[in-house]
């Protein structure tokens, strides 16, 4: 089993990176047919290695087996990989996510589409190895390999503003992974680590531990520059127009998987090292991030355009992901980790949504849009179940992510639990007033000019959003099967399972 | 009992879940799904009732578990629990019948039915949880249900802001109610009903006013409770048959449902309960007098719904049977009035103008018959069913006042005068659509429902007359052949507790004296109310003589004028402001933008410097020499 898990680990990383260097390689002979195929090929494989390794890892827990199921560095000279209850969900959602980004792709026309698969395939390899590693650095260098795609693709196939909005998102970006590579470092010299490798530093920090002004300094490092990668209240203001600019698929993967790496860092990484460091920023990073709860849930309340709404709601929901480590417990940073899994496939699910929406009204405005759903009743559910999912509702995997979160700010703070609160609130007023905007009431002067030939999401177009709304709804009717590693996994973390 | 209830939990879900896929666009197969589920569910909750001996049935499943947070899937089917269950089963089977009748020329079938089985799902998943968790879960998706079907004819403009409103005016509630449930479960380290009571019983005082005021937000939410209630008048955009089951008999319900679940627990404390009481009766009484300032029949109803709700917010603090007895009353008499409004609004052709009906008791006997029980009924004439639940309360709140302070007597007023306005209202509407002649076309032309249509009016109208007896006094009709009617294990809850209530009250001062004064009065209003409204004039003689106390009645206490000018003016400028001067101007422009433009100005200085010019070297080499002189000497 062992033998299995690991060969479909590495497959699941290498599959798409492979996919790229075969398309790069024999450049000149491939078609826009033949790159459509070795992208689904390398999704696919991804896809299946995330599903069975999460199955299994699921089956072999409930079995009361212990967690750590897939371990893998027998090559010698590739990078260590293996997957924890934590990084196990955030695979899973690369796996996912990727796939229905890269189907996304292959049935959507562009030019130059040799590019554009080698580019989306290396960012897919990437951030599969970003979640599979377990050497801190090479955490950092998929997390490299897969950003990077992005800035390209946005600046070729990206929409109005591209140029600016990629420019600010590659100075931004950047300037964060360099602060959080500062951090990486500092750590590992600090802990004087026989290598980058997690464990590693946990036994070099369990034999000299570290001082707690250092910790502080590290952990303000870590904060920052992966706080930059997600958002975090004040460097967010690359996320909203780049989103918006991306192509869909790039903006898919990037919102839905790329972002979360920096929360997932923080909870695999810098709290369970850094504990004194976390309870001294602590503070900080709640007040930081009611900021994004709130200041940036108003701010997508004023929004007009589709995408940019979709993209400052994936900046606020954030904000709770945040609160959730900043609790610094079992509940808080396992909620966050759902909240996580379930906010990458409900924003994948919008922007593709989005994308299918204004290909059909040729308009971004949805001041523009409104009574869509006579022409489009299965486009208009699946919305609708998008922004139920996004907003919480029971049912979806975010839910429950939100509740856990929620649930652990009471003992950190009830004041900031409840201003936390306040965000289902103000998702709902955004979220409904989208719904109620494109598809309800009449239709505006410039939908109803060519209202009659929008057409219902066809067949093909439904594909991913099916795949996404499914897993969504499996995890929200089944939230064991990503707790149960969570909770395996964190009780065994001190920084977490003490503090409360 | 386990898979016995997760079959009533999980048919109509099933069935939702089958029709939203598979029988979207059909003509009957989705309504032939939907409807055998509702059967089966209350062929089944009725089986449970009659044949299942256990007084209490408990379960639990864990669904997740986060460090010390786990969070349990759990049945509770106790005697309250089987009240609420038997009126959801009930009334939501009827009501999937009529629905049958009322939505028949409507083209999106599918939708409707598929949304009124997945309220099923959700209601009973809120009747059957054990815990507070899952009753959120589940108050959340009615939440949804509702919000789905009040959107049902979404290319109306009513419809998509009625919809929207209605969501999230009970977020707001969800909020507190949330936050409430949190709290209790970092108090108490459990939200399971049966260990809150345990621990209540063990020490009175661990119950909290801060923990019930935040759960009574969620009350506030649901039951459209002052200042919450302004989502239930616009909620009746939807399909009728969806006001009445989800906006009148069950769902509003289920914040009263929710409070005298926690009540009877001891959660709730007397501090909690004065709110309640002092808000409640309040509701009663303005919600009273608005319904006279309405001329939609549907409005009418849906603000002698919140009055009534009202009326068992008051009653959780006089003694939660009372609450539950009202309720199980109210479903009923309220029910029977929207699907009677429903049958005349179809007759009439979508009229809904009270003024523009008329006649209609000739033409629609049934509909007519059914509308006199209901009315007498709400109106609390005695021998109907209102009468017992409505009595029991006045009683309770009359003897409150006996022995209490000023505050008890104010509460009494406003009861009074809410049980004084009911005939008012109710009289305007009977005497304007049932009596005198037709005032429109279509009220001229009406005639008689469908069988599907006239079938549960007729039911509801037995349980109308005869509801509040069997409930109050648990009666064996025929020795206890009938009990198939109304399960005892469905009416046990309030009778156990009610009898010994009742007869306390008999006997104080002035209760017989009160209650013949309380008829009276109820008769006599009726009686005004035809001499004001009655007549067939064909419009409202308050807006014509009156009209700017018309006016300030429509107004309903301009709570809707108030939070239009708060989100329109306040919220959204303020939106509006952080969008465009905080995030685009001062962090985009300013900080972002403005960072690089001072690192481009920087970079231009150094590259002017780098100008490679004689000049420039010679500035450089002095300018260097004189630093190393400074380094090397200072």
């Amino acid at each position: 089993m062992q033998y299995f898990h690991s060969i479909m680990l590495n497959a699941g990383v290498y599959a798409p990176l492979l996919g790229a260097v075969v398309i790069v390689a024999l450049w000149t002979y491939m078609g826009a047919r033949s790159v459509r195929g070795i992208a689904m090929a390398a999704a696919s494989v991804s896809l299946l290695s995330a599903l069975s390794l999460w199955a299994d890892y699921f089956l072999e827990l409930s079995a009361g087996g212990k967690g750590v199921a897939v371990f893998s560095d027998y090559m010698g000279f590739l990078p260590a990989f293996g997957l924890n209850g934590i990084s196990m969900p955030m695979y899973a959602l690369a796996g996912i996510v990727g796939f229905a980004a890269t189907y996304w792709a292959v049935i959507s026309k562009m030019e130059n589409p040799r590019l554009y698969f080698t580019l989306l395939l290396f960012m897919q390899g990437g951030l599969m190895g970003a979640f599979a590693a377990t050497n801190v650095l090479w955490m950092y260098m998929f997390h490299e390999f897969a950003l990077v795609p992005t800035f390209i693709a946005m600046t070729i196939w990206g929409g109005a503003g591209k140029r600016i909005a990629a420019i600010q998102m590659a100075i931004y970006l950047t300037l964060g992974a360099l602060v959080s590579l500062a951090g990486i470092i500092a750590l590992y010299m600090q802990t004087d680590a026989a290598s980058f490798e997690f464990g590693a530093i946990v036994q070099a920090m369990a034999a000299a531990p570290l001082d707690a002004s250092w910790q502080g300094w590290i952990f303000a490092l870590l904060l920052f520059g992966l706080g930059t990668l997600v958002s975090l209240f004040p460097f967010y203001s690359w996320a909203p127009r780049g989103y918006a600019a991306a192509p869909t698929s790039f903006a898919m993967l990037h919102a839905g998987v790329l972002k979360k790496f920096g929360l997932y860092v923080l909870i695999q990484v810098a709290v369970p090292l850094l504990p004194v460091g976390a309870i001294e920023w602590g503070w900080t990073l709640a007040v930081l991030a009611l900021f994004n709860v709130i200041y940036i849930g108003l701010v997508t309340m004023a929004q007009r355009d589709l995408k940019l709404m979709v993209s400052y709601s994936s900046v606020a929901h954030m904000g709770l992901c945040f609160l959730g480590i900043a609790s610094m417990s079992v509940i808080g940073a396992g909620g966050a980790v759902v909240l996580m899994f379930g906010h990458g496939l409900s924003v994948a699910l919008l922007f593709l949504l989005s994308n299918v929406i204004t290909n059909r009204t040729e308009q971004w405005d949805m001041l523009q849009m409104g009574g869509l759903y006579k022409q489009t009743p299965v486009l208009a559910a699946m919305f609708v179940m998008a922004i139920m999912a996004s907003i919480g509702l029971p049912g979806f995997a975010n839910f429950w992510g939100e509740l856990s979160v929620l649930v652990s700010l009471w003992n950190f703070s009830p004041a900031i639990c409840a201003l936390g609160a306040t965000g289902i609130i103000i998702s709902a007023v955004y979220g409904l007033r989208a719904v109620a905007r494109i598809f309800m009431g009449e239709p505006s002067e410039w939908i109803s000019k060519r209202f009659g030939a929008i057409a219902d999401i066809s067949v093909k177009e439904r594909i991913p959003a099916i795949i996404l709304i499914a897993a969504l709804m499996f995890v929200g009717f089944c939230p064991k099967s990503v707790t149960k590693g969570l909770d395996a996994d964190m009780k065994d973390i001190p920084a977490y399972s003490e503090s409360k | 009992m386990e898979w016995e209830l997760s079959s009533i939990l999980f048919a109509p879900l099933f069935a939702a879940a089958v029709i939203g896929i598979f029988f979207r666009k059909s003509r009957w197969t989705g309504a032939f799904l939907s409807v055998s589920s509702a059967a089966f569910a209350f062929a089944m909750t009725m089986w449970l009732l009659l044949e299942a001996s256990v007084p209490q049935f408990q379960s639990s499943f864990e669904l997740f578990k986060l460090g010390s947070f786990q969070l349990d899937f759990g049945y509770l089917f106790d005697p309250v629990g089987k009240n609420m269950m038997f009126i959801v089963a009930f009334i939501g089977f009827l009501v999937h019948v009529f629905s049958v009748g009322y939505m028949k020329d409507d083209d999106a079938k599918g939708r409707y039915f598929a949304g009124l089985s997945f309220f099923m799902f959700s209601m009973t998943g809120l009747v059957l949880s054990s815990n507070l968790f899952m009753m959120f879960v589940f108050w959340e998706l009615v939440g949804f249900s509702s919000y789905a079907l009040i959107g049902h004819y979404a290319s109306t403009e009513a419809a998509r802001e009625a919809s929207k409103k209605a969501f999230i005016v009970n977020r707001v509630g969800d909020f507190g109610f949330l936050l409430g449930i949190i709290f209790c479960w970092n108090a108490l380290g459990t939200t399971n009903f049966v260990e809150i009571a345990q621990i209540m019983k063990a020490d009175p005082s661990a119950a909290s006013t801060g923990m019930g005021l935040l759960i009574l937000c969620g009350f506030l939410g649901k039951s459209a409770q002052f200042p919450l209630q302004v989502w239930l008048a616009d909620a009746m955009v939807g399909p009728t048959p969806v006001s009445a089951l989800i906006h009148a008999a069950t769902m509003v319900a289920a914040g009263v449902f929710m409070m005298v679940r926690l009540t009877s627990i001891g959660f709730v404390t007397p501090e909690v309960l004065d709110v309640v009481f002092v808000l409640g009766a309040l509701m009663a009484f303005c919600a009273g007098l608005w319904a006279l300032g309405q001329n939609d029949i549907k409005k009418i109803l849906a603000y002698s719904t919140l009055a009534h709700l009202g009326l068992m917010g008051a009653a959780c603090s006089l003694g939660y049977e009372l609450a539950m007895f009202h309720l199980t009353m109210h479903a009923f008499f309220k029910a029977a009035l929207f699907l009677v409004a429903g049958s005349a609004i179809l007759a009439c052709h979508h009229e809904q103008d009270i003024y523009k009906m008329g006649g209609l008791f000739k033409k629609m006997p049934i509909t007519g018959v059914t509308a006199l029980f209901a009315t007498l009924s709400i109106m609390a004439v005695p021998s109907f069913s209102g009468y017992y639940s409505k009595e029991g309360i006045m009683l309770s709140a009359y003897g409150r006042a006996l022995s209490g302070g000023a505050f008890d007597a104010f509460v009494l007023l406003l009861l009074l005068g809410a049980s004084a306005l009911t005939p008012l209202y109710m009289g305007r509407l009977f005497f304007n659509v049932f009596m005198g002649r037709p005032h429109s076309e279509a009220a001229q032309h009406a005639r008689e429902s469908s069988l599907w249509i006239t079938l549960p009016l007729l039911v509801l109208a037995v349980y109308s007359f005869v509801g509040g007896f069997s409930m109050a006094y648990d009666f064996k009709w025929l020795g206890g052949k009938m009990d198939f009617l109304m399960p005892s294990a469905a009416t046990q809850f309030v009778s156990e507790i009610w009898d010994i209530h009742y007869l306390g009250l008999r006997k104080l001062d002035g209760a017989h004296a009160f209650e013949t004064a309380l008829v009276l009065v109820t008769v006599v209003v009726f009686g005004f109310a035809y001499i004001v409204y009655g007549g067939s004039r064909g419009c409202d003689i308050l807006q014509k003589k009156l009209p700017p106390v018309y006016g300030a009645l429509r107004k309903h206490g301009w709570f809707d004028v108030a939070y239009n000018w708060y989100v329109a003016k306040v919220q959204q400028r303020f939106a509006i402001l952080l969008a465009t001067f905080v995030d685009l101007m001062l962090i985009e422009l300013l900080s972002v933008r403005g960072v690089g433009v001072v690192c481009a100005v920087i970079g231009q200085g150094f590259k002017k410097m780098h100008d490679a010019t004689s000049n420039s070297q010679v500035k450089w080499l002095v300018g260097g020499v004189v630093l190393l002189f400074v380094l090397i000497y200072f």
